[in-house]
């Protein structure tokens, strides 16, 4: 850092020049790192490939007896609702005037732009899951919900569905399908469009939501944030029950 | 671009890339205990240390290079958003990318004056950030924000490669190539 500006083209060829003697040694260590990074980046690539093929896969079995959501490219959904939507989640401790309301039918796609419906209909009771990838609440939650369906299978009774929706290449992990891979999520699981319609029309305000509907297709009961497996539990109960979780 | 460069496949080279600056800091500084427990007496691997001293400013400019880009690979290609504690790492390590290109061809092994003092406490931010990765606090960090959260481990490699893991290593091993980078002849040396 000592050199003046104008001296220095030459200088540093003198420098150069000068400690130019070992340059055959300096030149094979170079190559030995230039082969060395190669190989990296071939392991890597074929590490990154099986990955892709193997433990990322979409639609193969898993231990909930689910099957993992499907792979695809698609980044925003389409989807068409029909029925009324469900007013905004309220503040915490206010009246939930949703309750009682039948939720709207929701025809989307999954990720591999397949059909997938949410509706009143159908008899049974149901929880939806509405996440964000870009969430870190629910980047926690789902691989614990997955847990719980790992260790206690999908349940028969209660029908399950997700909706990813706030998608946006502007913040992070993104799209979902991959993030949702990666975590082996067995919930069939809408993808949102790009205006969030699906999320708004169950009135969805906060991340992870939640949505418990009753056989008669009407909303039992909503909530948003982290849960606890044990709360996990109180909702599939308060589903079939047809009432909310004691406490709520 | 995504298809191009997989999320998977340059983690994992990146993760190794870490590894091998630890190895490359790890192998020189037992190199220069075993020279200092010899009383500086030259040993077999005089030459060696030569030529690693004469590539140490290239090798160093070379894993600011790589780190910044790689850094902008996870925040541009996959909008990773970089945490206020990404930032100030991104903050040591960004002008190097530079700064030791110029170094290395001016054969300025002064730089480290300049260099290390940044790097030091660019180790200490990387240090603080890989241990709430790996350990999350329950109660969160004042420098976590939802929007930007510091312990979400967006890469995590082999079950301890993160994102500020990779900033660490690269930062511990462009301080050691400084600090035996041979510095550039004597003038006098050149004259002759």
């Amino acid at each position: 850092m000592s050199n003046k500006p104008s001296r220095q083209s030459s200088h540093s060829a003198k420098v150069r020049a000068a400690s130019g003697s070992g340059r055959s040694n300096t030149l094979w260590i170079w190559i030995g790192l230039g082969v060395l990074v190669v190989a990296i980046a071939l392991v890597a690539g074929f590490v990154g490939r099986s990955s892709d093929s193997g433990s990322n896969s979409g639609g193969s079995a898993s231990a909930s007896g689910g099957t993992v959501v499907p792979n695809g490219s698609l980044e925003y959904g389409s989807l068409d609702v029909t029925g009324t939507k469900l007013p905004d989640s309220p503040d915490p401790g206010a009246t939930d005037t949703a309750i009682g309301q039948a939720i709207p039918t929701i025809a989307g796609q999954t990720f591999d732009e397949s059909k997938i419906t949410i509706s009143p209909e159908g008899g049974k009771p149901q929880v939806i899951l509405v996440v964000a990838h870009w969430c870190p609440h629910c980047q926690a939650e789902v691989p614990r919900i997955q847990d719980w369906l790992d260790t206690n299978g999908m349940p028969d009774d209660v029908k399950l569905t997700a909706i990813a929706t706030a998608n946006t290449d502007q913040r992070t992990n993104f799209p979902a399908g991959p993030w949702l891979r990666k975590e082996k999520w067995t919930v069939p699981t809408l993808l949102d469009d790009k205006n969030s319609d699906a999320g708004a029309a169950l009135g969805v305000t906060g991340f992870p939501g939640f949505i418990v509907v009753g056989a008669d297709g009407k909303v039992v009961y909503r909530t948003s944030g982290e849960i606890t497996m044990a709360q996990w539990e109180q909702l599939l109960q308060a589903a079939r029950t047809g009432t909310a979780p004691t406490g709520s | 671009m995504r298809d191009l460069l997989p999320l998977k496949t340059m983690s994992v080279f990146f993760a190794v890339l870490a590894l091998l600056c630890w190895a490359i800091a790890i192998s020189l500084v037992v190199g220069a205990l075993v020279r200092r427990a010899r009383h500086g007496r030259p040993g077999r691997l005089e030459p060696l240390r030569d030529d690693i001293g004469r590539m140490a400013l290239p090798l160093a400019w070379a894993i600011a290079l790589v780190t910044t880009l790689g850094s902008l690979y996870y925040s541009k290609v996959w909008s990773f958003v970089p945490c206020e504690l990404c930032w100030y790492q991104r903050i040591a390590i960004y002008p190097f990318a530079v700064i030791l290109g110029i170094a290395a061809w001016r054969r300025d092994a002064g730089i480290r004056v300049y260099a290390i003092p940044v790097f030091a406490i660019g180790m200490v931010i990387a240090v603080y950030h890989t241990w709430i990765q790996a350990y999350p606090p329950s109660s969160g960090t004042s420098f976590c924000t939802v929007e930007a959260p510091c312990t979400t481990r967006y890469v995590w490699e082999f079950g301890f490669v993160s994102l500020p893991f990779m900033a660490l290593s690269a930062m511990v091993a462009m301080t050691v190539l400084l600090l035996v980078a041979r510095p550039a002849p004597r003038r006098s040396a050149i004259e002759e």
